[in-house]
């Protein structure tokens, strides 16, 4: 070993042994760990673990290092016990979860602690819109996603179709609670913003029994692009309907949920041949659109020795990776401190793992965070869109769909 | 036209699964007497048995309801031995305890898959019937049979032999009948298990057509107390023809009005029919009162 390279050890030792010698940041993830969504709760806080992994190897953040706790939380009055529990084992920040009614309820809780509820995963546009001094929100909301599906209609399925998205027939359905109809309303907007025929507007119940009225209804005004946002259950129920009844249009794009192999064993590949997803960046982009997405992918593997169950985790990782800079440029855990540093973080887009940038607006809502649209392509998921986030290799199939 | 027949074959064959998880409710409930809130769980549970047949042992659900449904008539036997017996003389007892049952239910099976969607791949789900443009699933076909088939078999059993004579003595009055030498435990016993067993035969044949979710038995039993109530409390023709028209009645209404209205035809059907005529079409008239009488 080289003279220099001793030193640098030497110092590296130091300053780690410095960072030992203080008390450590604790991160409290407020998330459903247990119950029935406990699934994706477990993956957001493994992003959340594999962000702090990589700080900690690095030797920490403002000299100290981090360690992650979890407040188990799968409805609003578990989120505000979560807060409470973590709160008195001394957890200096809370970060959480994709559930919206939770993250509602644990960052008002947060607050009479004066503490950071920094939101990663939570897509409820009303989050931002209370104000609250305490809450930031790092990913991507409803209006990102409508904003990427009206894109995605313009500049890659009206093409793929040999159309313009002027006069381009577009039915537009949700399930019919605030997250769908909210969605659904924008993205009308948009699209007739763009010049986009709005053929139709339907909502439906996610716990409907049939939904052959709604498939009809849509299969009547013979759209080109069909278009839903709601949640698996009744997503996988539309899809079926519509094989049944025959209502074939050129290009199906759903939102929000239909990537995961819920859909897959539903449907099977053959039938979602060509389908368009909006959702969660996904670590198959490209390095240039997402860099540090392939090294994400690879630690993941390494310590959960698997692939990621959702793509909701890398999300978790990057929204992590941001809060810790943002301690690191306060240097402290200090609420309004931290904020500040958040308000003045600029990054342009494609610098993170997931395609995100980093500027808050005034409501600290990211606003450069956005969904990207994927593929099915024989049974597997393949990031199309934006452009620059697919593999050069990558090509669309079946659309128009046959 | 085609668009008009399609809607109302698909009201009639989504009456067919309003039928056949009604009419179990609606035995329960004429000759035992209990609400059971747990009835959609175990419509729930049969579906996820259903699914575990095919996943674990590749049987597929149309032979499963036979393994299905009898195992389901013996955790009603269970559920009316030891849970609801016990409360026999306090109606309202037995009320919250189906519903801890449902709770039970629901949340095991949410404990179990921690809320992942199943599907039934394979073929069963996908075949269609074309027939000059009017299209029906095959499985939604399926299980309008079997809810007529099950309404028929029903009618004939409790017409024609003596333990359904006794089911019928105990619906119009159980102490008359226990004066006449009929064992009403006993026939409670049969009662409740026969209607978990249909809920048994429900579940086996819905699972091709949807993905299953801990929550899914709540989303059929909201429809189907509007079918028992239209129908008649007690009664099995009631609870078949109840259901077609309540499935009519939804699909056009989804079709023709709003789909997102569809489900306020419920409670209006409801309204209506307690305030026009309490004992429902089919039902016997009083009926609706004996559940609230003093019966032991």
């Amino acid at each position: 070993m080289t003279r220099a390279g001793l030193l640098a050890t030497a110092f590296a030792t130091l300053l780690g042994a410095t960072a030992l010698a203080q008390e450590p940041i604790r991160i409290g993830a407020i998330n459903p760990y247990s119950g029935p969504v406990a699934l994706y709760g477990d993956e957001v806080a493994r992003g959340y673990q594999l962000a702090i992994d990589e700080a900690n190897a690095k030797g920490g953040v403002i000299g100290r290092k981090i360690e992650l706790f979890r407040g188990d939380a799968g409805n609003p009055q578990q989120g505000i016990a979560a807060v409470e529990k973590l709160v008195g084992d001394k957890v200096d920040i809370f970060v959480g979860t994709y559930i919206s009614a939770v993250s509602n309820a644990a960052s008002d809780a947060a607050m009479r602690y004066s503490k950071i509820y920094w939101d990663t995963n939570a897509l409820a546009a009303d989050l931002t819109e209370r104000g609250l001094p305490n809450f930031v929100r790092s990913g991507p909301y409803s209006a990102s996603f409508a904003e990427v599906s009206a894109n995605a209609a313009r500049d890659l399925l009206a093409p793929a179709l040999g159309k313009q998205i002027k006069g381009l027939r577009v039915w537009i359905e949700s399930e019919d609670s605030i997250y769908g109809t909210s969605i659904a309303k924008r993205q009308k907007e948009l699209l007739e913003k763009e010049g986009a025929t709005v053929v139709g507007v339907g909502a439906h119940n996610f716990r409907a029994i049939d939904l052959t009225d709604s498939v009809l209804r849509a299969k009547g005004a013979a759209p080109d692009v069909w278009i839903n946002t709601g949640y698996v259950p009744d997503g996988n129920l539309l899809l079926r309907t519509m094989r049944d009844q025959g209502f074939k249009p050129a290009a199906i794009l759903l939102v929000g949920t239909g990537d995961t192999f819920e859909t897959l064993e539903a449907l099977g590949a053959e039938y979602l041949e060509g389908v368009a997803v909006v959702g969660y960046p996904r670590p198959d982009q490209t390095e240039s659109y997402g860099p540090g997405a392939a090294a994400y992918l690879a630690a993941y593997k390494k310590k959960y020795e698997r692939d990621p169950i959702a793509p909701q985790s890398m999300a978790a990782y990057v929204g992590a990776q941001m809060l810790i800079e943002a301690i690191a440029a306060a240097g402290s855990v200090d609420m309004e401190k931290v904020r500040a540093a958040a308000a003045k973080m600029d990054k342009p887009e494609k610098s993170y793992a997931t395609g995100f940038g980093a500027k808050f607006d005034a409501k600290f809502q990211n606003t450069r965070a956005f969904p990207t649209v994927v593929q099915w392509q024989s049974g597997k998921i393949v990031t199309v869109f934006p452009k620059d986030a697919a593999q050069p290799n990558v090509k669309l199939v079946n659309l128009p769909r046959k | 036209m085609e668009t008009f027949f399609n809607i109302l074959l698909s009201g009639i064959l989504l009456g067919g699964i309003y039928s056949l998880v009604s009419i179990g409710l609606n035995l329960i409930f004429g000759v035992v007497r209990i609400v059971n809130f747990a009835q959609g769980e175990l419509v729930m549970l049969a579906m996820y048995a259903t699914f575990f047949c095919f996943a674990k042992f590749g049987i597929g659900p149309y032979f499963a309801v036979f393994l299905v449904a009898p195992l389901m008539f013996l955790l009603g036997l269970a559920v009316q031995r030891l849970v609801l017996q016990p409360l026999q003389n306090e109606p309202m007892m037995q009320v919250f305890a189906t519903f801890g049952l449902l709770i039970l239910f629901e949340n095991s099976v949410l404990a179990i898959t921690r809320g992942e969607g199943y599907s039934l791949a394979g073929t069963y789900s996908r075949a269609v019937i074309d027939v000059f443009g009017l299209k029906a699933s095959v499985s939604r076909v399926i299980v309008f049979l079997a809810a007529t088939g099950i309404a028929l078999a029903l009618m004939l059993f409790l017409q024609r032999t003596m333990a359904g004579k006794a089911i019928r003595a105990v619906i119009q009055d159980r102490q008359s009948a226990r004066l006449m030498g009929i064992n009403v435990s006993r026939t409670y016993l049969l009662t409740f298990a026969l209607g978990t067993a249909l809920a048994g035969v429900a579940g086996a044949l819905l699972a091709p057509i949807y993905t299953l979710s801990p929550y899914i038995g709540g989303n059929f039993i909201l429809a189907a107390f509007a079918v028992v109530v239209l129908g008649g409390l007690g009664s099995v023709p009631g609870a078949y023809i109840g259901g077609l028209m309540v499935g009519l009645m939804e699909s056009f209404a989804g079709y023709y009005v709003d789909p997102a209205l569809k489900q306020a035809i419920w409670f209006i059907i409801f309204v209506v029919v307690l305030v026009v005529r309490p004992s429902g079409l089919m039902g016997q008239a009083g009926a609706e009162e004996v559940g609230l009488r003093e019966q032991n």
